[in-house]
């Protein structure tokens, strides 16, 4: 990783609740997250509309290769 | 930013450094000094260097020299009046119990050099002195202890009635194995000799039983197809049924040999159940084979892919019902083997029995299982060995602490549903041989009074609540240590390190366990959490997608025991490095192997497999 050092206060809104994960949308129409319910620490019962927030850096690609196994999925 | 006198005695031993500038002629108070706890991240990124810097205790009263600025470490040409450190104290008072009476002080150190060296007897100076303990407590060698030690011509002596106190066999599970060589489908599931039979179209009525359950195919996977593709694994199970009317826990229990039940699948979408991390793949690369979880080189693996509603995989109902549907197929099997009456087709016998050894220090092994809901859920109880019917879901049950017995938990009391991570996960088959079930409870030196599973709660709140349950059980029943186990990472590490404390703050020791290594390294922490073993055995330290590759294991069960023997005889364990660092554990396996003498086998990690696709790309 080239910039991982780089860590920027993030917010975002809960869009989607289910029992295993929730959706969070990104503030500022920065795209979306959907994370396993146990990566997010919660004080009270988890609402659609609640604020949430983390530290996070840019997104780097890794190498040109692609995974076709990955691939795969993704199509699926 | 400055310490309180509190602070600064905790650290009597650590460098002192100055927290904001001071003046020359000041003398050095707590409020002067920084705290050394931010010292590791400052060294690290050379701002500070403490070549030189004396200790907190020496500083203390000394008067600056020279005015300094802030993060300035204090040497001895800064300051005048250093007091000289405190450590030798202990040592004249050793020196007393050798010179005094001679006759016990030769006893102890026999005793003390017996085995183990955990026995540590310290008497400053004494006179009627009387000394109680249950034979065996050293190892064994009960020879090395001497009943009376004479001293200055008064003898002590062991009060006799109380000596030894006896070990008592609660209760005890007998496994009977049956061996299959081979699984084929026939019009009627039974056992013939080695050969287990599975009913054709069987699979209609399992998926007739669930309304989430669309489709399901049953595949038997011989040794020589492991390299075949498979959805992710959501579980490994024993096939195992209770003989007569036994309850599980106790009696006998039947079990095939060389199979399993494997529970795997996916959405109407293709879309995994599961959580993120899956272990899609082929099965020979993505299996960390004989982990306590999984299934051993060899096995026959009766695979289930269970299609269930598009969008359930993600909600309390899908993955249950994958299970469910899996188990009508693992209950026909249990029923053609309770009604085998032929002796002969028992391979071997297994008996464990539950031994509670009054007057050894009394642990107790707090499981930590997933209750987030959805897949994060067990089923407790069943009637069957990691059946269905029965068990009650521990999200149900409000994840509250529910106290079991060793047998119990090695005779399936838990289904698990747990689909975390993979590599991490608990599977059913892991509490099957849950290895510091199994340890803990043919150690002798130990009185283990039982196992207590506490669900992980989604909501902070939650997790306190059951938290101090836990703490309250453990204070009620007096135990002198304790083990806190958990699967995976995440926020159940803040419930579980909630219950280190709870725990830690009656005065109990307490083991924590958890795979940690770099990707799961702990969220938070309290002063309690001094006595922790990491489950890691990826080579870089992550969560590398390998089915159960970093599970709790007989080593770290070893660990982890004499870890709570160290901390219950009030021995000192060293402060973890900075950053993870796997020489800690072999140093620790080799420490304990010394003194055991005995090898500890360290069990092999994902690079005994062969490389997938995935892992060379993503991982090593």
């Amino acid at each position: 990783m080239k910039y991982g050092d780089k860590i920027i206060y993030m917010e975002g809104v809960i869009t989607e609740i289910h029992d295993g994960c929730v959706e969070i949308d990104l503030k500022g129409r920065l795209g979306c997250l959907r994370i396993p319910m146990r990566m997010l620490i919660s004080d009270y019962p988890l609402k659609v509309g609640q604020e949430v927030a983390w530290n996070m850096s840019f997104i780097e690609q890794l190498g040109p290769e692609v995974n076709d196994k990955y691939k795969r999925r993704v199509r699926q | 930013m400055s310490i309180t006198a509190e602070t600064a005695k905790e650290h009597a031993k650590d460098p002192a450094v100055l927290c904001c500038r001071a003046e020359e002629g000041i003398v050095i108070q707590a409020a002067n000094l920084e705290d050394p706890a931010i010292f590791d991240d400052l060294v690290d990124s050379n701002l500070l260097t403490l070549d030189g810097a004396l200790t907190i205790e020496q500083v203390l009263g000394a008067k600056l020299l020279k005015t300094c600025d802030s993060l300035t470490p204090l040497t001895a040409d800064l300051l005048e009046g250093i007091s000289a450190p405190e450590e030798e104290a202990p040592e004249p008072k050793k020196a007393e119990i050798q010179e005094k009476p001679a006759a016990m002080a030769d006893s102890v150190q026999n005793a003390v050099s017996g085995c183990g060296s955990v026995l540590k007897i310290h008497i400053g100076e004494g006179k009627d002195i009387h000394i109680e303990m249950p034979m065996g407590f050293n190892c064994g060698a009960a020879a090395l202890t001497p009943a009376a030690v004479p001293v200055q011509g008064e003898s002590i002596a062991a009060a006799p009635e109380d000596l030894p106190r006896q070990e008592k066999v609660l209760r005890s599970l007998m496994r009977k194995h049956y061996k299959i060589t081979e699984v084929r489908r026939g019009p009627q599931t039974k056992i013939e000799g080695t050969v287990l039979y599975i009913r054709e179209g069987i699979e209609e009525e399992a998926v007739e039983s669930q309304a989430l359950v669309h489709r399901l195919k049953i595949d038997i996977i011989t040794p020589d197809k492991y390299h075949t593709y498979s959805e992710t694994i959501c579980d490994v199970q024993p096939i195992a049924v209770k003989e007569g009317d036994a309850e599980l826990g106790s009696g006998v229990t039947r079990v095939l040999d060389g199979v399993v039940m494997m529970v795997t699948g996916t959405d109407e979408n293709g879309v995994q159940i599961g959580e993120f991390g899956s272990s899609e793949g082929f099965l020979d690369e993505n299996i960390m084979w004989g982990r306590p979880g999984s299934p051993d080189k060899g096995d026959i693996l009766i695979k289930t892919e269970v299609i269930i509603t598009k969008g359930t995989n993600m909600e309390r109902p899908g993955p249950l019902a994958a299970h469910s549907a899996t188990d009508v197929i693992t209950q026909e099997i249990r029923e053609a083997l309770a009604v085998l009456e032929d002796e002969s087709l028992v391979a071997d016998t297994e008996t464990f029995e539950q031994v509670r050894r009054p007057g050894k220090k009394k642990v107790v092994i707090v499981k930590e299982i997933m209750g987030q809901g959805a897949m994060h859920d067990n089923l407790i109880l069943p009637v069957q060995p990691v059946g269905v019917l029965g068990a009650k879901p521990n999200v149900d049950l409000g994840n509250v602490p529910v106290m079991v017995s060793p047998l119990e938990v090695l005779d399936g009391c838990i289904h698990a549903l747990t689909c975390i991570g993979p590599a991490s996960k608990e599977m059913s088959r892991h509490y099957w041989r849950e290895p510091l079930v199994l340890e803990a409870l043919h150690d002798e030196e130990v009185d283990l009074c039982g196992v207590m599973f506490v669900g992980s709660p989604q909501i902070n709140a939650e997790k306190f609540y059951v938290s101090k349950r836990v703490g309250m059980w453990c204070e009620a029943l007096d135990v002198d240590g304790a083990f806190v186990t958990t699967e995976g990472f995440g926020n159940n590490h803040i419930d579980f390190a909630s219950h280190i404390e709870q725990i830690g703050m009656r005065g109990i020791s307490v083991v924590g366990m958890s795979f940690c290594a770099v990707q799961g390294a702990l969220v938070v922490g309290n002063k309690y959490m001094t006595h922790m073993i990491d489950n890691n055995k990826s080579e870089s330290g992550i969560e590398n997608e390998v089915l159960a590759c970093n599970t709790l294991c007989p080593e770290d069960a070893v660990r982890a025991l004499a870890m709570l023997k160290a901390a219950m005889a009030g021995e000192e364990v060293k402060k973890p490095e900075r950053s993870w660092n796997p020489n800690v554990k072999s140093t620790n396996v080799e420490l304990i192997s010394q003194t055991m003498d005995e090898t500890i086998t360290l069990v092999e990690n994902e690079q005994s497999l062969p490389m997938s696709q995935k892992r060379k790309e993503k991982y090593d």
